[in-house]
């Protein structure tokens, strides 16, 4: 039962994580841009946390506003559609606040089906139908062809960096209860060894996790 | 423009937090390798004095200066990233 309880609250961690990065970092999608142009969105509740937030600069309304949005076509046929919102300052950390001029960016490389144009349109964000939610576009780059490979540096560095910020963490973690939390609990062994009636009580208290960080913070007081 | 202001306080702030938690790692770890190190043995005189010797030299050292790079790289990054995003 409690293997269970475990495994299922690792999964869904890992599920909220592996979203997360999902979403956030950028991705690259090879299409021709039919269409760009910008329609008055109403943004509700459910979906506006896949919005910028209405301070950025692309309207002045949280309910409903001008969004620029950049209408492609895969090279199978199938469709997308970009918003081209300014990302803001803080998160998502793009700091992209040239929308305007990606949108004329993206309308100068507006191509007809029989003669493509492929453009690399690097994004970030899901489409969802059900929830009117569109990923974001922050560049476009006219490209070779639509078979063109495109090496993600940008994730690979991120990733790189987020599992070293982890094991440093660890390790930081590990150092503090080596040197810190450890020591503390010996200490508070040795003391109550003397009492022998309450040896058993302390061994209690110094036992595990909090008992431990008990033990630890014990030593910040003052010694008698 | 406020939206930069609070960007970088709060940056400010989460980097100062990053910088003293490494620099009490850091600090750690250099004292526990000095008393292993003496630990070991053939130093000759007290273990203390050693030590805080040690630990002097460190906050001297360009180890410990190097801690700064906690403030510089991610500034480097979010202006690199600023200016890929806008100006390319």
């Amino acid at each position: 039962m409690w293997t269970y309880v475990k495994w299922s609250f690792r999964i869904l961690l890992l599920l909220l994580v592996g979203g997360f990065l999902h979403y956030t970092l950028p991705q690259h999608d090879i299409v021709r841009i039919t269409n760009t142009y910008n329609r008055l969105t109403t943004v509700g509740s459910e979906n506006s946390w896949a919005y910028a937030s209405p301070d950025v600069g692309t309207g002045e309304s949280t309910v409903t506003r001008d969004i620029r949005f950049i209408e492609a076509a895969f090279e199978d046929g199938s469709v997308i559609v970009y918003r081209n919102e300014d990302t803001g300052w803080i998160w998502p950390p793009y700091f992209k606040y040239d929308s305007s001029n990606l949108q004329a960016e993206s309308g100068n490389l507006k191509s007809l089906q029989t003669a493509p144009k492929w453009v690399s349109v690097t994004h970030y964000g899901w489409r969802l139908a059900w929830l009117s939610i569109y990923p974001n576009a922050v560049s476009v780059k006219e490209v070779a062809g639509p078979d063109v490979r495109i090496i993600p540096y940008v994730n690979i560095i991120v990733l790189i960096a987020l599992a070293f910020g982890v094991f440093m963490l660890r390790r930081m973690w590990l150092q503090f209860w080596e040197r810190m939390v450890e020591p503390a609990v010996a200490e508070v062994g040795e003391t109550w060894d003397g009492v022998e009636a309450q040896a058993g009580a302390a061994k209690a208290r110094a036992g595990g996790f909090f008992g431990r960080i008990g033990a630890w913070f014990g030593t910040w007081r003052k010694k008698p | 423009m406020i939206g930069i202001l609070r960007a970088a306080v709060l940056g400010f702030i989460i980097l100062s937090v990053a910088y003293v938690l490494i620099s009490i790692y850091s600090r750690s770890v250099r004292r526990e390798k000095l008393e292993k190190k003496f630990d070991a043995g053939g130093i000759e005189g007290d273990r203390d004095a050693y030590i805080e010797d040690g630990m002097r030299a460190y906050e001297k050292g360009l180890r410990h200066r190097l801690l700064w790079l906690v403030y510089i790289i991610p500034a480097l990054v979010v202006s690199a990233t600023i200016y890929f995003i806008n100006y390319q």
